[in-house]
């Protein structure tokens, strides 16, 4: 396993349903041995992208290439790759060993070879002391794991996970985001996980693609899109953010300044070479996360600027607030985070405040 | 509180009648008539009138007279064979239906359910005209030159009480059959595939299993009905094709010996009752909405 190889490449793969279009020419390569995360909104084509890898759905055109051979037409039951559907799809007449085991007795593998595989996966999801069990005598999370058994004993080149942990409540779903991701390092096969739940994505994936209405908007990993998205979609759509509309200044060095409604604002561009490029004068948003807001103290001299406290709401360990800022101190709503404190905070609604950003902390986007 | 006082009494009255009700009617619509059949099939009969004093009589000649057991088990057979014939044609037509799409789908099923709306007796003699001496069957197989001349095999015989009984009965095991292949989840369907199965596979191993709940009400259903029939056999019976039912009714009718014919009848709800009751054992699933 070499996460730097290509496992399966898609060379500009479009579907449609009709005449109505949901995916428009993806490029996407997954490396071997990654967990990789397609992350999107509903509708965004991302369920989509996953059957077409599996072979539920045909291509409308583009290629997918395994081993540098076009497996796009191939017939779902030949290719290596074995899903974990998102209502889990058990067989309900079969126990748990029956369902784990399907996929090994439609190769006419022998029984006693079958019976070790089987038990050793039920091992491996914890599940040994169930095997004689219906799928309906299953919790939820039981039966996530032996859909993940069933797929992972046929040694898939690649497992496809669609919304798999939609249906647990949070608790466990946080567990079997963690206990996915652990088994996913111990058999190092190459996982792609799709999910409209950002949180998900941040805790599991080693690469995050970020999909909208049938594009990919962007692929890197979970710090790479938190800290340097490279369009308004992903800047508002991953993580909480605050964006300030307004026209590009010059650049120095690694920093660009920005001239918003809130004054002029220095921003990292630092390995975002498109931003090095774009012209003085165009449109763009400064961004920064409501933790690198912070209220100004003498020693903030760059990216100052005043506002109102309008609202402030408790959310456990932080608490959220909301601040009009601006010329007429209502023009830009930010968000702004700050540790929640028993005796409550020192700050009160309709306070006027001084608020400040490490320019190293701020990120720009292009209209 | 004193008003609510007064409306519970009322409304738990209204809904004791409702749970009597409930309960009366199956009792004396069915229960009560199935007990006092039960009762006459003790008493016994002399010289057309009934005796009403206890006696095993009907029973013992049931069993010791030598024309009504091997009947009774010929019926047995016979309406078998009618069962799985009906499961096997039935069968492909439904799975055939559930491939189709949409509206396509419902109104083909609605075609085939249509002979249900028809009279019994009419469709009867519809069939006997088809297989009789000079009927649409034998002309067939005669141009087709499988036969050289119209064949009595399928003329007032058993053969034509199993093909009659098929062709009225095949619309009652397609129903069921297209039901429980119809609640099969496709996404079951679709894993199997993705775990490597082929076609066959699929078939063999998730819709067939996962349809016999269905199968087996067909087969308890077809079964039921055609071992009630009395009708049928009697129209295109003629002399050899005798059964069960046509000598319970003969019981009833010429030989006036309504005892010993509630005794037959107690014999063939036995068989009935096992019927459904392993139809119901089988039809039972193991929670196929997961």
């Amino acid at each position: 396993m070499n996460q730097n190889t290509d496992l399966l490449t898609l060379r500009s793969v479009s579907k449609s349903y009709g005449t109505v279009p949901v995916l428009h020419d993806i490029d996407l390569s997954i490396r071997d041995g990654e967990f990789l995360t397609v992350l999107g909104p509903s509708g965004s084509g991302k369920t989509t992208v996953l059957r077409l890898i599996g072979g539920l759905e045909p291509l409308t055109s583009g290629e997918i290439r395994l081993d540098g051979q076009d497996i796009g037409r191939m017939p779902i039951n030949r290719r290596p790759f074995n899903t974990v559907f998102q209502d889990y799809a058990l067989f309900p007449h079969l126990t748990v060993s029956g369902n784990v085991g399907y996929g090994l007795s439609v190769r006419h593998i022998q029984r006693k070879e079958i019976a070790r595989r089987v038990a050793e996966a039920l091992e491996l999801v914890q599940l040994g002391r169930f095997a004689d069990r219906f799928p309906a005598q299953l919790s939820g999370g039981q039966r996530q794991r032996v859909a993940l058994a069933r797929a992972l004993i046929c040694q898939p080149r690649l497992i496809l996970l669609d919304e798999p942990l939609a249906a647990l409540d949070l608790e466990l779903r946080r567990q079997m985001q963690e206990f996915l991701k652990s088994i996913q390092r111990e058999i190092k096969t190459t996982f792609l996980f799709v999910t409209h739940d950002q949180e998900e994505a941040i805790g599991m994936a080693d690469r995050i693609c970020v999909m909208e209405a049938g594009h990919i908007r962007q692929l890197g990993t979970p710090h790479d899109l938190y800290y340097k998205p490279n369009c308004e979609f992903v800047a508002r759509f991953f993580g909480e953010n605050n964006l300030v509309a307004g026209k590009l200044g010059p650049i120095q060095g690694e920093l660009r300044s920005i001239e918003t409604p809130l004054g002029h604002l220095i921003c990292s561009i630092s390995d975002q070479p498109h931003l090095k490029v774009a012209a003085e004068g165009a449109g763009a948003y400064a961004a920064f996360r409501p933790e690198a807001l912070h209220l100004a103290d003498a020693k903030d001299t760059d990216n100052r600027f005043s506002g109102t406290i309008s609202d402030m709401a408790f959310a456990g360990s932080s608490t959220v607030v909301t601040i009009a800022a601006g010329a007429d101190n209502a023009a830009q709503r930010l968000r702004l985070r700050v540790p929640s404190r028993v005796d409550g905070s020192a700050l009160k609604s309709g306070e006027a405040v001084s608020l400040s950003f490490a320019p190293h902390e701020g990120h720009l986007v292009l209209a | 509180m004193s008003e609510t006082g007064s409306t519970l009494p009322a409304e738990r009255r209204l809904s004791l009648l409702v749970t009597v009700l409930a309960f009366a009617l199956p009792v004396i619509f069915v229960l009560v008539p199935l007990a006092i059949f039960l009762g006459y099939s003790f008493f016994s009969v002399d010289q057309g009138t009934i005796v009403y004093g206890l006696s095993l009589g009907n029973y013992i000649r049931f069993f010791t007279d030598p024309i009504f057991l091997p009947v009774f088990w010929n019926t047995i057979v016979l309406c078998v064979s009618v069962a799985i014939i009906c499961i096997l044609l039935a069968y492909p037509a439904a799975y055939f239906l559930t491939t189709l799409k949409g509206r396509w789908r419902y109104a083909l099923l609605m075609l085939l359910l249509v002979p249900l709306l028809m009279s019994y007796v009419i469709k009867i003699y519809a069939i006997r005209s088809i297989l009789g001496l000079n009927g649409f069957l034998n002309k067939a197989l005669v141009a087709l030159g499988i036969l050289q001349e119209p064949s009595t095999l399928f003329v007032f015989n058993m053969n034509a009480i199993l093909l009659t009984l098929t062709l009225l009965l095949i619309p009652f095991a397609i129903l069921p059959i297209f039901l429980s292949l119809e609640r099969i989840p496709q996404v079951l369907l679709r894993a199997s595939d993705d775990l490597g199965a082929s076609g066959l596979q699929t078939f063999l191993r998730i819709t067939l299993p996962l349809s016999l709940p269905g199968v087996a009400s067909a087969a308890s259903f077809v079964f039921v009905l055609a071992i009630g029939d009395f009708l049928t056999p009697q129209m295109v019976g003629g002399i050899s094709g005798f059964t069960f039912g046509r000598i319970l009714y003969s019981q009833f009718g010429t030989a006036y010996n309504w005892p010993f014919g509630a005794a037959l009848s107690v014999a063939l709800a036995v068989v009935v009752i096992a019927a459904i009751l392993i139809g119901e054992r089988f039809g039972r699933n193991r929670g196929i909405s997961v």
